[in-house]
């Protein structure tokens, strides 16, 4: 199985550094190598509650493996080196100092490119990586010196990042721009969240009158934002207040659905981690929510099966098992009156109220 | 379940400025559920000079629930029952809202005192007395609080001094006051009871 074609695990969780650069492929659409490499070893500890697939891969499929360890033991899958690290952590580490230790040794000097992390990986082309290493753009960034200091100074094989300016570290690649600016913006954008964090760690419930982000129980730490003023509230007692039964002569919508403090009315409550300071903030916070709910089916549609109260305004997802997206014609129909009403479906109660269709 | 950690917040919030607003609240016994406010009359009312007491009640459901007050101190104004007390309030009934709290809510009766409602009345008697006998009202609510709102700011000697001039043995006056807590008018129903 060659590299390129396996999805990089790193990629998966969202954290790949290496970029277009890296040797395992960032497209989806290609199978995680999901293969348990302890189990092709001959034991895994984990047994059947294994996270990964237990079976026994022949060599032939292999691509990498002259190392003298893995020769001796079973056939074994090509290196991901993703993939062993993660088992690695999760695994007893006595065999991983054992292997990591003798792969160390054996690896060319210089080619160490990502510290721990590829600790496993077993690279026999040593012509292959020299020849790589020509091109500064193809050299990797070196993370001792992205950190901190990096012993080996001029010697050292990898590229000695630019310090950037946000998170001032040694983290930018000179001869790689678009990495660069990959980095400058994720950077930004964490420094963002951290300033929006430490603003929000200020903001007080009105109803419970606590520090939102400092509720006892982890899931009350969360805002409850309504779309249409900017009072703050902890998601909790929002929720508690909009879903309490109404006591007599209390209107929902006037009581209910407004907002406890200047009394306007929301029709629905956004749950955030953090509190914005501007209407674009709030606006991207609103918009993230709502894309991520388009994309949850609606259990009330299910999938053409059920009828959504909520009809077009749902906000989750209406498409039927085949991946069609529900189509709503809307009838306007007019009424006796003069009003305009706007139907769905025709339904018998539509001909049995009083309502006169023209 | 009453959320105590919130009304042991508001406690403390309003006992912080009390000085400027007037308004105290403070637990009846040990338990937090049971609450006694005390606002004073606002001035430039016939209820100027007057303390007057509320009981205040929290249901389970506080703060997603109004607070049900009372007052314990008889008053004379068309929006609170000459009788039982009972205070009609849009705030304490259907226009609750969570980010209220006691002393907002205690405010708000205050502000209904110098403000009455004749149109949306408690006390039909005293809100027909109000729309036709303006100056009967405004003496008779100042009587009430002169008599009933005032107690508190007399001394114990002066109750005493008061109570014996009625004609009651000063022995007596002095067990029975201190029986019914200083409530000087408690204290001569008692006696002329007994």
């Amino acid at each position: 199985m060659s590299r390129k074609s396996v999805l990089c695990k790193f990629f998966a969780h969202g954290a790949c550094l290496k970029g277009d650069h890296c040797e395992f492929s960032h497209d989806w659409n290609d199978p995680q190598n999901n293969i348990c490499t302890f189990y092709q070893q001959g034991a895994c500890a984990y047994g059947s509650r294994c996270r990964y697939q237990h079976v026994k891969v022949s060599r032939s499929q292999s691509s990498v493996s002259n190392h003298p360890q893995y020769l001796q033991s079973e056939p074994i899958l090509a290196g991901h080196p993703s993939g062993a690290s993660s088992v690695v952590t999760g695994h007893a580490s006595g065999v991983t100092t054992d292997s990591s230790l003798s792969s160390r040794s054996l690896l060319p000097t210089d080619k160490q490119p990502w510290g721990e992390m590829v600790g496993q990986e077993v690279i026999s082309d040593i012509s292959h990586i020299r020849e790589r290493s020509c091109n500064p753009a193809d050299r990797p960034i070196c993370s001792l010196a992205a950190t901190g200091h990096c012993h080996r100074g001029e010697m050292c094989p990898h590229i000695h990042g630019d310090l950037c300016p946000t998170c001032g570290q040694h983290r930018l690649h000179p001869f790689r721009p678009q990495e660069r600016e990959d980095h400058f913006k994720s950077c930004q954008r964490s420094q963002k969240h951290l300033e929006a964090l430490m603003h929000s760690d200020e903001i007080e419930c009105s109803v419970c009158l606590e520090r939102v982000l400092s509720k006892p129980k982890a899931a009350e730490r969360k805002f409850g934002i309504l779309s249409e003023c900017d009072h703050p509230f902890c998601i909790s007692c929002i929720m508690n207040w909009r879903s309490s039964s109404p006591s007599s002569g209390m209107d929902v919508n006037s009581a209910l659905r407004a907002c406890p403090i200047c009394r306007k009315l929301s029709y629905f409550v956004i749950p955030s981690g953090i509190w914005y300071s501007s209407k674009e903030e709030k606006q991207e916070i609103v918009d993230r929510y709502k894309s991520k709910l388009r994309s949850i089916d609606c259990k009330h549609f299910d999938f053409g099966n059920g009828a959504c109260p909520f009809g077009t305004s749902c906000f989750y997802k209406h498409a039927y098992r085949d991946g069609r997206l529900e189509e709503v014609v809307l009838r306007h129909l007019g009424a006796e009156d003069g009003q305009t009403v706007i139907v769905k479906n025709i339904r018998l109660s539509d001909f049995l109220s009083n309502l006169q269709i023209r | 379940m009453v959320d105590l950690a919130r009304v042991q917040k508001e406690l403390q919030e309003c006992n912080r400025d009390v000085e400027v607003s007037g308004i105290r609240v403070s637990p009846k016994a040990d338990s937090l559920t049971n609450l006694v406010g005390t606002i004073p009359g606002p001035l430039g009312t016939p209820y100027e000079g007057g303390t007057f007491k509320i009981d205040i009640t929290l249901p389970d459901g506080y703060p997603f629930e109004p607070p049900k007050m009372r007052f314990a101190t008889k008053v004379w104004h068309p929006n609170i029952s000459s009788q039982s007390g009972a205070i009609c309030l849009d705030i304490l009934k259907d226009q609750w809202s969570p980010a209220l709290t006691l002393k907002t809510a205690l405010l708000s009766v205050q502000a209904l005192l110098s403000a009455p409602e004749p149109d949306d009345p408690q006390d039909a008697v005293v809100a027909q007395q109000y729309i036709r006998e303006q100056n009967t009202f405004v003496n008779t609510a100042r009587y009430w609080t002169e008599a009933f709102a005032k107690t508190s700011s007399l001394g114990v000697e002066e109750k005493v001094q008061k109570l014996v001039e009625m004609g009651f043995p000063e022995d007596i006056v002095r067990s029975t006051l201190e029986a019914v807590g200083g409530d000087e008018n408690l204290a001569l129903e008692k006696l002329c009871s007994a």
